[in-house]
C-alpha cells in the first residue's frame, strides 16, 4: 500500500511524512516563494496571485481601498505560510529516513493554502491550461517546473481529499441568485461515493 | 370567504408595502462572482466553498461545477462590505473573485 503523506493523528494533529528528497523539494520551493508573494512579477503570475476585487474600471477608488485593506496582510500571511512550512521541515529525519511533523489547525491551513499558492506560480508560469498536462520532455527547459508542479499537485490533492472527507456532505443550501437574476435550477443531490474529480476547476 | 383555488389577496397600503421585493433588493446589490481558471482543482474549489461559505457538498460542486462549465458562477451576495470580505477571504485562498453590482 501506498505511503499516506497527510494522516490525521488521534489528538487531532495533522501527520506529515515526507521523504528527504520531498523535503528538499518543498523547503527550496517555500524559500523561492517567499521572495515571489511579496514581489511577484509583474504580469499574469501577479494577477493570479493577487486579482482585483473589482473588474468595472469606475470603481478604481474602492479598488483602491480594497487594496489598501486587503493587499498587504495578504502578502503578510502567505509569506508567513511558507516561513511555517520551512521551519516545520527543519526535523532530523527517523530511522526510515522519513520525515514526520505534526501539524495544529492553522499549520494545517498554511499548508494548504501555500502548497496550492505554489501551484498558482508554477502553473501560471508554466502556462498550464486545461487542455495541456505538465509531463515535457526532458531536453523540454519546462521540464523541472513540470515535475515540480507535478508533485505539488500530488500533494495538494491528498491534503483536499482527507479534508473533504472530513468537512463531510452537510451544509446550507439556500438558492444562490445567479447573475441573471433567476434561481439556478436545482440538480439532484450527488450520490454516495460520487467524489469530487481530481480535474482542473 | 373566497372561492377554493383562488388565494385571498391583500392589498397593499403604501408603496413601499407594494415594491417590498425592490427594497430588499437594494439591501443585496452586490454579488461575489468566482471564475475559472486552469490551476485549481474541483476538489479544493469545493472544499473552499464548503469551508468558507458552510456550504453542502452538493452545493458546493454544483457551484464548482458551474464555475468550470459556464466560466464563472455567482458564489454570495449581500452589502459591499460583507462581499469585500468574501472576495478577500477567497484570494487568501488562491480563488479568482471578482464583485460587482448584481444588476
Amino acid at each position: 500500500m501506498a505511503r499516506r503523506t497527510f494522516k490525521r493523528a488521534r489528538d487531532g494533529t495533522l501527520k506529515v511524512t515526507l521523504y528527504a528528497q520531498e523535503v528538499e523539494l518543498l523547503a527550496m520551493t517555500a524559500r523561492d516563494m517567499m521572495t515571489i508573494v511579496e514581489e511577484p512579477p509583474a504580469g499574469e503570475v501577479r494577477d493570479r496571485l493577487y486579482p482585483r476585487a473589482y473588474l468595472d474600471p469606475t470603481e478604481e477608488k474602492a479598488q483602491g481601498e480594497y487594496d489598501a485593506l486587503v493587499h498587504d496582510d495578504l502578502v503578510r500571511s502567505r509569506r508567513a505560510a511558507f516561513e511555517a512550512i520551512v521551519a516545520g521541515l527543519d526535523t532530523p529525519p527517523n530511522n526510515r529516513g522519513l520525515i514526520e511533523i505534526a501539524l495544529g489547525p492553522d499549520e494545517e491551513m498554511q499548508w494548504l493554502t501555500a502548497v496550492n499558492d505554489a501551484r498558482l506560480v508554477v502553473g501560471t508560469a508554466l502556462g498550464v491550461s486545461e487542455d495541456l498536462d505538465t509531463d515535457y520532455e526532458r531536453d523540454d527547459p519546462r521540464f523541472e517546473y513540470g515535475v515540480l508542479y507535478g508533485w505539488l499537485t500530488q500533494l495538494h490533492f491528498e491534503l483536499v481529499t482527507l479534508l473533504l472527507d472530513e468537512i463531510g456532505v452537510a451544509g446550507s443550501d439556500d438558492a444562490v441568485i445567479d447573475a441573471t437574476g433567476e434561481e439556478p435550477d436545482e440538480e439532484p443531490d450527488e450520490e454516495p461515493g460520487d467524489e469530487p474529480g481530481k480535474g482542473d476547476a | 370567504m373566497h372561492p377554493p383555488g383562488i388565494e385571498e389577496i391583500t392589498i397593499p397600503d403604501t408603496v413601499e408595502e407594494l415594491l417590498g421585493g425592490e427594497e430588499e433588493r437594494l439591501d443585496v446589490p452586490w454579488v461575489v462572482i468566482v471564475w475559472n481558471d486552469p490551476v485549481n482543482t474541483f476538489a479544493y474549489v469545493i472544499f473552499v466553498f464548503q469551508k468558507l461559505f458552510g456550504y453542502s457538498r452538493a452545493k458546493a460542486s454544483r457551484l464548482t461545477n458551474q464555475v468550470h462549465f459556464e466560466g464563472r458562477a455567482v458564489v454570495a451576495s449581500g452589502a459591499r462590505e460583507k462581499c469585500e470580505a468574501d472576495v478577500a477571504r477567497l484570494h487568501a485562498y488562491g480563488l479568482w473573485a471578482t464583485m460587482q453590482k448584481d444588476d
